[in-house]
């Protein structure tokens, strides 16, 4: 057993850092109020490049926790979000929410349990990195504590949360009832030498799983919860429960499908592109009637989670495509997401309004903001030019390949329906007439922030080529590593 | 003849309009800032330079292509991405096809950016303005240039959302805020069918390049149902930009756009794209009957239906709109009929004599501040060049000889005449009916008395109609001498020898072959000046009244003018009525009103047990999580079912 301590080292930095920004809330007043934000940033920051010493490693803790591209690229991908969310949050808290060094202290802890999530090699450390990633989410929900609908949607996603905890903890017990084992190769294995065809429990524990992951990406008909956590949570958690909880929940769904569960594909292939057409259509067609924008981003980010849910259905055992793909499409998400976010979230600070209808004649007040809110809208209905039409495109074509033809078709039809609300919010920027001829003031830092993250939607969109190479580098041991796997349980 | 053209020209084709689309955005977001002082009319000058060049380079290319007898210049093309099985490669086409449309895009787009200097004068879009139009035609000729399908949607998209920004440009009209959405939203659901065949021809053959997968399908290589639903969906996307029927509904509203946008999207740009996809892809098209003979039917029905509403609109601009649509539909009839060469002559001559009608209308509008024909009359008098320009356009979208659209109307008429009767005679209706809606608009504006007098959209025009400056007279000039002088280009066959060098050789064989038919050619002009002759009658003599004809005919009229009743049905019934109204109020109720209404009688129940829940909307947390419970008992039950 390798109990190589120092493998841990990037998390090691985010909870010093969490814990130093508590105690600079509370013994450095004058720092707290300005530079917190930017000071937890640095340490998100300080934590990815650490990470980037394992590059094109291949080692892990203890049989727990595996340190190679994919838990790299993670890492890297998860400490970005934490940035943006840091930065975006800065202003927002400093104006409206008590307690920052808590606030931005528990955002790193997401980071941590989204890493774990993506690095865990075995079902109870999944799981435990999945409630670190819940509970500080829990938390930041109800953050504005004097808001009755942020402690409203704190307390629901809470319960709601626990609920499908247990769910999933249950499937996780079946599967272990049945396998004799937590490990994913060990799961693969059992699975992949047995060939007594269908067993009740084992299906149950899937089912069950699946549930379980399907509350944390808020797939349907586990979705209930998003709407009012989404319109609840201060807008900077939103943005963050967007981005990491679903890049999270998404990076150990895949690897679990892909390393453990792949043996049953043809068994759980239909079910989840079943609920990958509910997710999709759901999503996308009751965003057309929102009216608040971080509802409309809620519904929008539902129907995502259908497009990426795809890439699990199209998973097989010969094809890595649909593994890339989906990060890919996750990667473009969520970049395009906070994009859109931090837009929002700027108007917030001005204004205190998230309504669509109060964004009328925002291209007049401005021109920057209403333009890189169009570009990140666009993004994500898939329009080309920006990252969302590549990384659907590739998506779809992946599903394509699994004869997944039908629900590659509702794709493109609900990509048509997503651009007609996202059009409506460019719309209102561009052709409503502002309420207040008055320009806005320019923030520089978030604007950097946003600037940074509109390149990342062109960079994607016009030359994916770099980015793709990292994610088949990340994805591409799930595979070997499976293989290995079956060959070995093949063996005796 | 010039040496041949280098790829990096080629590219410089595509990338001027780019440029100046980059550079005048850049230097409005500065001059906004206050950063720099920007004279507005730098955008337009920086623009017209730019596409100048172009069209210069597009000659070159023409040189050079004809130089090859229209057979492609090899470009080598750039890998782009790579994703597991998935290349995507970029790339250029510089073949006969491709060089027409270069040469049409550019000089069209020229002329109309020159007008607009003028007729955009003041706006205080003015920059915005030009930079959108450099963008739209950017995007079409990166689509011309495309060597890849792929490549090619991601410009057909850019030419959509570039046509929302101009159709919108007006934005504090209402009007405008909606025709832009329309034309975006109709245009989309046509590309949804594209996109699907372009996922479907790379899973059926794993290439998306043009020249292979029209191989490809030359060779038989392709299933005859995947060619047929490969057709079928790039037809529905060509079909939405080229507003075909039942598509076309977006087209006369987009007329809200200023009216040089509206010449460019009518003549050279947005429309002609879906006719250029169907010829780009004619060999595939070509080897399917079912594809092919879907094209020449939505065409002859096109032709007919925009013809026929083409009679009954009172607003000039919106005459020139159901004009194209009935010439688009002329088009794809030509294309549907084996006539590639015929379609594509159509197209040429059509983008003339189309931006000459509209930069006609624009310079009426100019002169009287109205778009409306009963408010006009009489202009011929005060506006000599845009009457004399305004009619030789007319007179070559009829197809009176020897004018431009003759001799390509009569092709396509020769091409259907070859095996599809019932095409050539719905075709012979259309050039009467064409004929008699041109008549019309020709009298009412320019002949009989004034009865105008109303500010216009830029200034206030209370007093004589007078004619327009130089800039805006200038291009219509160019323009006639076009219309006059286009069709005249295949005399020799030196077009078709062209355009026939960029199919593949065993595609060739697949074109109808026809040549001058004096019977046809004879007949058709006929026709023409009958109809010219009706309308001078209704309209010019005024000898039978019009209210006579529109009660004798109805209720023939009414449908017209309500457009046969599409819009309400697209916009009332089915996006209000099901869309709206069924599915999404639907779902939204579930959402909402199910599961709330679920949480209100268990919250009856909870607000008996304790403060602390009533805090949690009494309850539906609870029902959320039995939804959750339901979902995973629902999921258990369907895989017991499924796996017995």
């Amino acid at each position: 057993m390798n109990l190589d301590w120092s493998l841990l080292a990037p998390e090691y930095v985010l909870a010093g850092w969490a814990a130093m920004l508590v105690s600079v809330d509370l013994f450095w007043g004058r720092l707290r109020k300005d530079w917190l934000g930017y000071l937890a940033a640095a340490g998100a920051l300080a934590s990815t490049l650490t990470s980037l010493i394992w590059l094109n490693d291949d080692t892990n803790f203890a049989n727990l926790i595996e340190v190679n591209n994919y838990t790299t690229f993670f890492r890297v991908f998860f400490g970005l979000i934490g940035v943006f969310a840091c930065v975006a949050s800065a202003r927002f808290v400093k104006d409206r929410l008590l307690h920052p060094g808590e606030y931005y202290a528990l955002i790193l802890l997401t980071v941590i349990g989204g890493s774990y999530m993506a690095a865990a090699r075995e079902l109870l450390t999944a799981y435990i990195s999945l409630e670190l990633l819940s509970f500080s989410l829990y938390v930041l929900t109800s953050y504005a504590k004097f808001d009755l609908r942020s402690n409203e949607g704190g307390l629901k996603y809470m319960l709601l949360g626990a609920f499908s905890s247990a769910i999933f903890l249950f499937g996780m017990s079946l599967i272990y009832g049945v396998t004799r084992t937590t490990q994913f190769e060990g799961i693969h294995e059992v699975l992949t030498g047995d060939t007594s065809g269908f067993e009740l429990t084992l299906f149950l524990g899937l089912v069950l799983i699946i549930a379980g992951l399907g509350f944390k990406v808020a797939a349907v008909p586990f979705h209930m919860w998003t709407p009012d956590a989404y319109e609840g949570a201060p807008l900077p958690v939103t943005a963050l429960i967007s981005a990491i909880s679903k890049a999270g929940g998404f990076a150990l769904f895949l690897k679990l499908f892909a390393m453990a569960f792949l043996p049953l594909v043809d068994d759980w292939r239909l079910f989840l592109a079943g609920l990958s057409a509910a997710t999709m259509l759901l999503g996308n067609l009751v965003a057309i009637q929102q009216h608040n924008i971080k509802r409309l981003l809620a519904y929008s980010s539902i129907g995502q989670v259908g497009y990426l849910l795809m890439g699990i259905a199209a998973l097989s055992a010969d094809n890595a495509d649909a593994a890339s793909a989906l990060v890919l499409h996750l990667a473009g998400y969520v970049i395009s997401n906070l994009a859109a976010f931090v837009c929002a979230i700027i108007y917030f600070n001005w204004t205190e309004k998230d309504e669509i209808a109060d964004y009328d004649g925002l291209a007049e007040r401005a021109p920057f903001l209403a333009l890189a809110l169009s570009i990140s809208l666009f993004s994500l209905a898939g329009m080309p030019l920006f990252a969302g039409f590549v990384t659907k495109f590739i998506l779809f074509q992946a599903a394509v390949e699994e004869d997944l033809l039908w629900l590659a078709s509702i794709a493109v039809f609900t990509s048509f329906v997503s651009l007609y609300y996202y059009l409506v919010v460019v719309k209102h920027m561009y052709l409503g007439e502002p309420e207040e001829p008055t320009r806005f003031p320019t923030p520089w830092v978030e604007y950097a922030a946003l600037a940074v993250l509109l390149i990342g939607v062109f960079l994607v969109g016009l030359g994916p080529q770099p980015l793709f190479n990292a994610v088949q580098d990340s994805t591409a041991f799930i595979f070997t590593g499976a293989e290995a796997a079956a060959t070995v349980g093949a063996g005796p | 003849m010039l040496n041949q053209v280098p790829e990096a020209v080629v590219w410089a084709i595509f990338f001027l309009p780019l440029g100046s689309f980059a550079v005048i955005s850049l230097a409005a977001l500065l001059s906004v800032g206050g950063a720099i002082r920007w004279n507005p009319k730098l955008s337009g000058y920086i623009t017209v330079a730019a596409i100048a060049v172009a069209f210069l380079f597009s000659l070159w290319v023409l040189d050079s292509v004809l130089q090859e007898d229209g057979r492609p210049i090899g470009f080598a093309s750039h890998e782009w991405v790579r994703v597991g099985d998935l290349t995507v490669n970029i790339g250029l086409t510089a073949d006969g096809l491709a060089a027409v449309m270069l040469i049409v895009v550019t000089s069209v787009s020229l002329l109309v950016q020159f007008y607009s200097q003028a007729y955009m004068h003041g706006d205080p879009g003015y920059s915005r303005y030009f930079a959108f139009m450099s963008l739209f035609t950017a995007s079409m000729l990166g689509l011309v240039l495309s060597s890849n399908i792929l490549q090619l949607f991601v410009f057909w998209e850019l030419v959509g959302l570039c046509s929302y920004l101009l159709i919108g440009f007006w934005f504090y009209r209402d009007s405008a805020r909606r025709a832009a959405t329309k034309a975006f939203v109709v245009t989309r659901l046509g590309d949804l069918g594209f996109l699907s065949a372009i996922l479907l021809i790379w899973t059926q053959t794993g290439e998306l390049d043009i020249a292979r997968i029209q191989e490809l399908a030359l060779t038989g290589a392709i299933g005859s149902s995947v060619i047929a639903f490969f057709a079928g969906g790039v037809f529905a996307g060509a079909a939405g930009k080229s507003a075909q029927f039942p598509l076309h509904v977006w087209l006369p509203d987009a007329m809200e756009g200023p009216t040089p946008v509206s010449a460019l999207i009518h003549a050279a740009t947005m429309v002609a794209a879906g006719v250029y996809l169907v010829a780009r892809l004619f060999p595939v098209f070509a080897v399917s009957e079912e594809a092919i003979t879907t094209v020449a039917t939505v065409g002859a029905i096109t032709a007919i239906i925009g013809a026929l509403l083409g009679i009954v609109a009172t607003d000039i601009k919106r005459v020139m709109a159901y004009s194209t649509i009935s010439q688009l539909g002329y088009m794809m009839m030509g294309l549907g009929v084996g006539g590639f060469v015929a379609a594509i002559f159509h197209l040429f001559t059509h983008a003339f004599f189309k931006a000459l009608l509209f930069l006609g209308a624009g310079s009426v509008n100019h002169a009287t501040g109205t778009f409306d024909m009963r408010k006009m009359g009489g202009l011929a008098r005060y506006m000599p060049v845009t009457f004399i320009a305004t009619t030789i356009a007319a007179l070559a979208l009829v197809g009176v000889f020897p004018f431009a659209g003759f001799w390509s109307k009569d092709e396509i008429l020769a091409n259907a005449w070859k095996d599809q009767p019932g095409i050539f005679w719905t075709a012979l209706a259309a050039v009467f009916l064409t004929a008699l809606y041109v008549g019309r608009m020709l009298f009412l504006t320019f002949g009989g008395e004034y009865r105008g007098g109303e500010p216009s959209e830029h200034g206030d025009h209370s007093a004589e109609p007078h004619e327009s400056p130089w800039v805006i007279a200038l291009p219509l000039v160019v323009l006639a001498a076009l219309s006059v002088g286009a069709g005249f280009v295949n005399l020799t066959d030196g077009f078709e020898h062209l355009l026939g060098g960029s199919l593949p050789q065993e595609a060739r064989e697949l074109q109808t072959e026809s040549g001058f038919s004096f019977g046809i050619a004879a007949g058709s002009v006929a026709l023409g000046l009958a109809g010219l002759g009706v309308a001078w009658l209704v309209y010019g003599l005024r000898r039978v009244r019009s209210e006579d004809v529109r009660e004798a005919l109805q209720p023939l009229p009414t449908v017209l003018e309500r457009k046969y009743y599409l819009d309400d049905l697209y916009e009332g019934v089915i996006v209000k009525g099901v869309v709206m109204g069924v599915v999404v109020w639907g779902l939204g109720l579930w959402d909402r009103y199910v599961i709330d209404g679920l949480a209100d009688g268990i919250g009856a129940f909870a607000r008996t047990s304790g403060e602390r829940l009533r805090l949690a909307q009494a309850g539906q947390a609870q029902v959320y999580g039995a939804a959750i419970f339901i979902g995973v008992v629902a999921a258990i039950a369907a895989i017991l079912l499924a796996n017995p």
